[in-house]
């Protein structure tokens, strides 16, 4: 019995053989660094961090994924941006006025903004932006904000002026979305195949260093950087696509942060005294909420109370519970929890079965043909939720099917590869409902999801939404710039939504970072905007840097 | 044999074809294109930019004329560029008017996969043969019995879980090997010896891995063949003559044995280019693999078409290699084929 044990010793021996005939082996580290010991902070060091995906190309408007943009918000400024409580203030920006008419809004400058090639980055700059998002040659999928703008001019090196035909409120969160690409560069150039989608030239904090295809972008610290100096030296960030590889690679200290999924933050974290010693874990509000959605054009959802009856038999708290181990919160409204579009007053439908058939036998539902599932003129109460290959998604779907089980509605669930879902289901319309998400988007104008002119296909208000009052609240939201006099608009208008229930909002999850103790200076708890919002701050105190001794 | 040679040769041109236009056919068969990947789901990006996309593609044409468009571009070899917004082209690199080298991407995949896979085989062909033969030498015997148990153990068990298994000892609890990766962090600063440990660390686990699960074929091929030869009359004839056992089994035995196994080896050839899609992504190897799974996802169908033909080309080689190589280690089939 141990023979092919020993074989297999045997064959290892051999392999470590022939791949350790020559060189020295690494030294473990034994002696173990006070990870909690605070430090003041100091300039230097390496932080590395691991993807999943790779970027196609770091021109944000152009290459469009989120590993884009991450790595991209790194080297290019935007006019605006968010503060860490999610409001909007100036980044290239020192102010902006909005005109009496609220159709134009000029922008001021900071004097003296470098390129990180110490070229002068003007207003100019920013109105060559604008033409290359708006022309229709740009292969963008984001130009749509921007072509509202009727004039774009650049006076002098110091102000940006736009004007628009009729007032439009998502403008400002459009220009905190526009990263400002240097025109002394890119002038003349084709941007869809630029070769500087690979070798940028930026003004924020940091500068491409290296690019390895497959394998990691390293960005180095911009000496000209428009908003100060960052505290880092290098930011690394390896493309391991593997979840698991991931927090392999965090355990053995090769890299110091990765977002964990519930179970690595809620079981194996607590289990694991040694990883709780160098690693710290964080919680910040998630980006997105995940949802059940009816195709409003199919009976019975076309009735709002088989709607509602579906969202008082759903246990928010269970799927919560469940699906994401208690690390995530219940939403009323498709804002983030805590910011000022959120209304305080709304509530998710409570778990209540009582309610829910009671609703459904008010829509004309009961169980004729007593086989446990509820019928109306002959046709039993069953449909079929479609989901993508997302296992958070596809445990919903189940916890969903068991409890519509238990007031009598049947329901099948089918999960499809990405393509296939939206080109065969949602583009034509043929579903019943589907769980999905949706973000939690920072600006709350959310016209192209809930208003009934975007329901050809392709568009986004698949579920086939139409409710002329929140027609015309989407319609005035996006003409009143005033904040507060917005939020009321939006605030009823979530209410709106709640109570026609269109979909069942399940849950949205919190991000949950990891990050190695050996960096200092992180914001806990979690601001709105997430622990992120301040990253230049961030140090790492020389006594715990990773021994670079093959960086010689 | 020239003739041979030059009548196989011209008889993939259709089967290639052939073998392309299937593919082509069912790839499309695949609802969705490129425009409807998830990052594409947002409700910032609009359906007309998505439609201007469509037809800068030609995906709004009839499929028989995209088929034509990519047919004509192949005549002159040219694999086209990418779908994806980066365009790189697929296959081989170019060089843009300033002079920037915009590196094709089965160029890049395509030697990291080729290493890990020669570097299996060999492996695979370095331990199965001396297992195939004490196996084939101690028929039913414990060594015999304890090689095979081993060799379908290592054949059965799930690759990713040994993966996972040996990047946390190896890994973490013994921080010998790196986890995941090709070159550590500083490679670009190291000599070629230095390069070269570095890699070969970085490649370990991943070779073991893939080398594991291919011993069992290969072995008990050279052990069914080795058992065939052992039993014929001129082994005996060896044997009676008083030649020493281990001459009677690796001068004489063997080499025949050893026949069969090019035909194997032939076959094979299409599969080094191929790359597990599990065990890339586990180690974070960039080779093939992974780059036609993400093509398939995003319905990059210049990428899926590239791999494709480039796999059946290498196919129908390897198959005239096999061919070719019996030929000529076998005196027997080299007759026929000449006639």
């Amino acid at each position: 019995m141990s023979f092919p044990f020993r074989t297999s010793g045997l064959l290892c021996a051999v392999l470590l053989l022939m791949l350790s005939a020559c060189g020295p082996s690494q030294q473990p580290e034994n002696h173990s660094p006070d990870w909690d010991h605070p430090y003041p902070p100091e300039s230097g060091g390496t932080l590395i961090d691991a993807m999943t995906g790779e970027p196609s190309g770091l021109i944000p408007m152009i290459a469009g994924e989120s590993a884009a943009s991450a790595v991209a918000s790194n080297i290019f400024n935007t006019l605006l941006k968010y503060d860490k409580n999610l409001e909007l203030e100036g980044e290239l920006a020192q102010s902006w006025q909005v005109s009496p008419d609220q159709k134009t809004i000029t922008f001021t400058l900071k004097p003296d903004m470098k390129w990180a090639d110490g070229a002068p980055l003007t207003s100019a700059d920013v109105l060559f932006t604008w033409k290359l998002v708006t022309d229709d040659n740009t292969r963008t999928p984001y130009g749509a904000d921007y072509k509202l703008v009727i004039k774009a001019e650049a006076p002098d090196p110091l102000t940006f002026r736009v004007t628009y035909e009729q007032p439009y409120a998502p403008a400002l969160d459009s220009w905190a979305g526009l990263q400002v690409l240097p025109e002394h560069i890119l002038k003349g150039q084709d941007i869809n195949t630029t070769s500087f989608a690979r070798k940028p030239v930026g003004s924020h904090y940091y500068q491409l260093g290296e690019w390895k295809n497959g394998e990691r972008i390293a960005l180095v610290r911009n000496p000209n950087a428009t908003q100060g100096q960052a505290r880092i030296d290098r930011l690394v960030s390896r493309f391991i696509p593997d979840p698991a590889s991931q927090f392999l690679e965090l355990m053995a200290d090769n890299i110091d942060t990765m977002s964990l999924s519930p179970i690595q933050y809620a079981r194996i974290f607590p289990a694991r005294e040694e990883l709780n010693r160098k690693i710290a874990l964080y919680k910040e509000l998630g980006n997105a909420y995940t949802y059940l959605g009816f195709n409003l054009k199919h009976k019975p959802f076309d009735d709002k109370r088989v709607r509602q009856a579906i969202n008082y038999a759903i246990d928010k708290q269970e799927l919560i519970d469940g699906v994401l181990l208690g690390l995530g919160e219940p939403v009323a409204s498709p804002y983030k929890p805590g910011t000022r579009w959120t209304n305080p007053d709304l509530r998710p439908y409570s778990y209540d079965p009582e309610k829910a058939k009671a609703l459904l036998r008010e829509a004309g539902f009961a169980d004729h043909d007593g086989d446990g599932i509820l019928d109306r003129d002959g046709k039993p109460l069953a449909f079929e939720i479609l989901t993508n290959q997302n296992k958070q998604r596809e445990m919903s779907a189940v916890l969903i099917q068991r409890r519509l089980k238990e007031i009598g509605i049947s329901v099948n669930i089918r999960v499809l590869e990405w393509a296939s879902f939206i080109g065969r289901f949602i583009k034509t319309g043929e579903f019943d409902a589907v769980v999905l998400g949706w973000s939690l988007s920072l600006d709350p104008d959310q016209y192209g999801i809930w208003h009934s002119s975007q329901q050809a296909p392709g568009q986004f208000n698949f579920i086939g939404y139409n409710n002329p009052r929140v027609d015309r609240l989407l319609e005035q939201g996006r003409l009143e710039l005033d904040p507060d006099k917005r939020m009321k608009i939006y605030h009823e208008f979530a209410a709106t939504l709640l109570e026609d229930s269109p979909i069942v909002y399940l849950f949205a999850g919190y991000g949950l970072p990891a990050i190695h103790k050996r960096v200092k200076g992180i914001d806990n708890p979690a601001p709105p905007a997430g622990i992120g919002h301040n990253s230049y701050e961030w140090y790492i105190p020389a006594p715990l840097r990773r021994n670079e001794i093959s960086a010689q | 044999m020239i003739r041979y040679l030059l009548k196989r040769l011209f008889w993939m041109v259709p089967l290639l074809i052939g073998i392309s236009l299937i593919s082509f056919f069912i790839m499309h068969l695949a609802p969705g294109d490129i425009t409807t990947t998830e990052a594409g789901f947002n409700p910032k990006a609009s359906e007309e930019s998505r439609q201007k996309l469509r037809e800068l593609y030609n995906l709004d044409k009839p499929l028989i004329v995209q088929y034509g468009l990519w047919l004509k571009r192949m005549g002159t070899l040219d694999f086209g560029t990418s779908f994806a917004s980066h365009q790189r082209p697929v296959f081989w690199e170019k060089k843009d008017d300033q002079g920037n080298v915009n590196p094709g991407m089965i160029q890049e995949a395509l030697p990291v996969t080729l290493l890990i896979n020669v570097l299996s085989l060999l492996l695979i062909v370095v331990i199965a043969l001396p297992l195939g033969v004490i196996s084939a030498v101690h028929q039913n015997r414990p060594p015999d019995r304890a090689i095979t148990v081993f060799v379908f153990v290592g054949f059965a068990v799930p690759g990713f879980w040994l993966a996972l298994i040996l990047m946390y000892w190896l890994g973490v609890v013994n921080p010998w090997l790196p986890i995941s990766g090709l070159h550590g962090l500083g490679h670009e600063n190291m000599g070629v010896l230095g390069r070269l440990w570095d890699l070969g660390k970085h490649l370990a686990i991943p070779v073991f891995i893939s080398a594991l699960s291919g011993l069992a074929g290969i072995s008990l091929f050279v052990r069914n063949g080795m058992l065939d030869v052992l039993h014929q009359d001129y082994i005996t004839t060896a044997r009676a003559k008083g030649l020493p056992e281990n001459t009677v089994i690796y001068r004489h035995a063997l080499r025949n044995a050893l026949l069969p196994l090019i035909t194997l080896l032939g076959l094979s050839i299409p599969g080094l280019i191929g790359g597990s899609v599990i065990a890339e992504s586990l180690f974070a190897i960039p080779g093939m693999g992974k780059l036609f799974y993400d093509a398939v996802l995003m319905r990059d169908f210049p990428v899926i078409m590239g791999i494709l033909t480039i796999g059946a080309a290498l196919t129908l080689l390897g198959n005239l290699l096999a061919d070719l190589a019996y030929a000529w280690a076998d005196p027997r089939v080299r007759r026929g084929v000449v006639q």
